[in-house]
């Protein structure tokens, strides 16, 4: 299973943060959350949290998306050592989508009004 | 604590310290958040007689205990101090990501004080509140300022893509520096706390800005509760055609329908109707026009607004917010303005300005009439200004520069009007500009518009579409009740845009109750709407507004549907419905019945 993203139909409500943090925090901050949204001028881009790598990458350049030039890092799922994005803010433990649970429920996907998250099969 | 932050920030610019103090308890359970907790602010620390653009007045943000929770559009946050526009409380309501920042940094509410001796502006990350120099942000439009900030920002705090991204900015743009009495503060590219000129209020205490990060978090009393009621509003919200058309039209859809019910404000509202709208009376059409994508506000599953495109001009950006329907009917229709792309490039206008749009409508509309009639020489103007001439562009940035005429119009249309011998014509209530719809087409409008106490707001009172009815003593009624619900959705503080109908004390209540862990019902809720218009009728009373007026357009000429707005006979039902005196003042008995006895000392 994946977590599809259609990212032209994301309208950067962030509730998709909200659920995270709340569901598996308890307590509602987005900064704990393992899906973050960049909201663009254009379209907004929501990344799941993928596998944390111990290294930094070396080719950190810009991405092109829909004609825009966006920051290759606001596109990678990676946390890595130069990227506080997707770690716990006072830790700075990783944070990695664990599509809330087996079988997987993932609450972002529930929450998503606009459905730009689907759960699709591989 | 669940829900609330039970903090205030303050600020006193004058000695440029900031200090947390511990929200009284009364104010989280008598007044909840919002604009109860503002109000109540703006009575008990702000003389009403001093000069609103003076360092005693304080400019107070404020948000609710459903900010940032998740609850559907829970991200508003209020802005409260004494108007410059009308001199009374005013409390301009705004979107986007500042409100939910402000609550995750850990403060319900943020206070002003003073003024600073030199252009500032304030960072709040969490407990680390700074005040910057702001000399090289001075003068520059409000995207340029939000975009030096984010840079600033992302040096001084090293933030990523993200966290920038995420980041809230409430500013002014140079409408608000020059203290032009109807300038709005501005947030996040494009959104405003817009009527009665608080943009005035910050420019002059000399912030630029204020921008704030949060990165803690708010904690909900019955998570599994708040979770199940969230879902089940969202199937609700996809399965009903009515939540689908606000969804995918926001407020385009009402152009077609004002234009239908002949309530559209239309060239200074000497009219009902505008033939130029008629292309745009299906919705479908505007989206087909200019829209790039729907955009929320934090929290809110519907993303009403929309980002559209404006006409291939090298002055304008390629995209921009807006413009909603309010700017679309005073600074389209009102001014005689029917282009879709020329609305956009007015409304962009008025947004990097920092202008209120409503306002900048009625005071244009009133300078275009007041030329037409010959009232208005060419000579003070520079250039001829006819209703629908695009040269009122240059007079936007006229009046935010406070350049030639420009200055004049600044002090807001009283004053502008009554130089040119008309003060009759400047379409205001209380100094501030009527809204889009026209009160004589709708029984109630023009009695909910003449009493509110913010002056002509659209956002204190919803409109009543109940064409037919003639039964007087409904409207009173409703427009007694609607004002009191608002007052208390205000402070809760969820968006009306979603919460529009009767049943949405209950759903408050329901958000309220899984957030906080209190026994919030609509019963105990409905009281403090209106101690809350009672409390604010008080201060402006303090503050010498008195008066519950129209302009004699309204009342006098029938222009719309062949009837006047019949004020004389409504105010008395409508202050008996309140437990008023004859001239509008509060009863002892009804501020006793309101626990506001102390409050009208001095008044009644």
């Amino acid at each position: 299973m994946k977590i599809k993203i259609d990212h032209k139909t994301c309208t950067g409500c962030k509730q998709c943060e909200i659920i995270c943090s709340l569901a598996h925090t308890g307590s509602v901050n987005p900064w704990r959350s393992r899906i973050r949204v960049y909201v663009g001028e254009e379209f907004c881009y929501p990344v799941i949290a993928g596998p944390y790598t111990e290294a930094a990458c070396n080719s950190k350049g810009t991405r092109m998306v829909e004609g825009l030039e966006i920051d290759e890092c606001v596109t990678c799922r990676a946390s890595c050592p130069s990227k506080s994005v997707y770690k716990e803010p006072d830790t700075g433990i990783p944070l990695k989508c664990d599509f809330c649970g087996d079988p997987p429920n993932p609450q972002c996907v529930q929450w998503c009004a606009p459905n730009c998250l689907t759960l699709v099969e591989e | 604590m669940f829900g609330w932050n039970g903090k205030i920030l303050r600020i006193d610019l004058t000695k440029g310290t900031s200090w947390v103090e511990a929200m009284p308890t009364y104010l989280m359970e008598e007044y909840i958040g919002g604009r109860g907790m503002s109000d109540r602010i703006v009575f008990d620390e702000i003389d009403p007689q001093i000069d609103a653009l003076s360092p005693e007045n304080k400019l107070i943000f404020s948000t609710g205990p459903l900010t940032g929770t998740g609850a559907p559009s829970a991200s508003r946050f209020m802005v409260s101090a004494k108007s410059p526009l009308s001199n009374c409380v005013s409390s301009p309501c705004c979107g986007g990501y500042f409100g939910a920042n402000l609550k995750y940094s850990g403060y319900d509410l943020l206070i002003f004080e003073g003024k600073s001796p030199e252009p500032v502006y304030v960072t709040i990350l969490n407990d680390r509140v700074e005040i910057h120099p702001a000399k090289h942000l001075w003068g520059k439009e409000s995207y340029e300022t939000e975009k030096m900030i984010r840079e600033d920002m992302k040096a001084r705090f090293n933030l990523d893509n993200w966290a920038l991204n995420s980041m809230g900015i409430a500013n002014i743009g140079p409408a608000g520096e020059n203290l032009v009495r109807f300038a709005c503060i501005m947030s996040d590219g494009g959104r405003a706390a817009g009527r009665s000129g608080l943009g005035a209020v910050m420019g002059s205490k000399n912030i630029k800005a204020v921008a704030s990060i949060g990165t803690g978090q708010v904690n909900i009393a019955d998570v599994e509760g708040f979770r199940k009621a969230v879902m089940a509003f969202y199937k609700e919200a996809r399965d009903s055609g009515d939540f689908y058309k606000r969804r995918r039209y926001g407020t385009w859809g009402l152009p077609g329908r004002a234009n239908a019910s002949k309530s559209q404000a239309a060239f200074n509202f000497k009219d009902g109707y505008f033939k130029k709208f008629v292309k745009y009376e299906d919705p479908e059409k505007i989206i087909e026009l200019i829209r790039v994508r729907d955009e929320a506000c934090f929290s809110c599953p519907f993303g009403c607004s929309k980002r559209s495109r404006i006409k291939n001009d090298p002055e304008y950006p390629l995209t921009a917010k807006g413009p909603e329907h309010e700017t679309m009917a005073l600074l389209g229709a009102n001014c005689g303005l029917g282009d879709m792309n020329d609305l956009c490039s007015a409304n962009y206008l008025c947004n990097e300005l920092g202008m209120d749009t409503i306002t900048t409508g009625a005071m244009i509309s009133c300078a275009m009439e007041l030329f037409e009639e010959g009232h208005l020489p060419e000579k003070d103007i520079g250039y001829p200004l006819e209703f629908g001439n695009t040269n009122m562009f240059m007079l936007l940035k006229q009046i935010a520069r406070r350049e030639g005429i420009g200055d004049l119009m600044a002090q807001g249309g009283i004053a502008f009007a009554s130089q040119y011998g008309h003060p009759e014509l400047f379409m205001g209530i209380k100094g501030m500009g009527i809204p889009a719809w026209h009160p004589q087409a709708f029984d109630a409008l023009g009695l909910q518009y003449a009493t509110c106490n913010t002056g002509g707001a659209h956002t204190k009172s919803t409109m009543p579409f109940y064409e037919g009815r003639k039964d007087p003593a409904f409207f009173v009624e409703f427009t007694k009740k609607d004002q009191d619900y608002l007052a208390t959705a205000d402070s809760g503080i969820l968006c009306w845009i979603i919460y529009h109908g009767p049943e949405w004390g209950d759903k408050m209540a329901e958000w309220l109750n899984y957030v906080t862990g209190t026994g919030f019902t609509k019963e105990t809720l409905d009281p403090l709407g209106e101690r809350i218009w009672n409390l604010e009728k008080l201060f402006n009373m303090k503050a010498g507004v008195k008066e519950d007026t129209l302009p004699p357009r309204i009342t006098k000429e029938p222009r719309v549907k062949n009837r006047v707005v019949p004020l004389d006979k409504l105010l008395p039902e409508y202050y008996e419905m309140r437990g008023w005196d004859k001239d509008g003042t509060p009863t002892k008995k009804k501020l006793e019945e309101l626990k506001l006895e102390k409050e009208g000392e001095g008044v009644i």
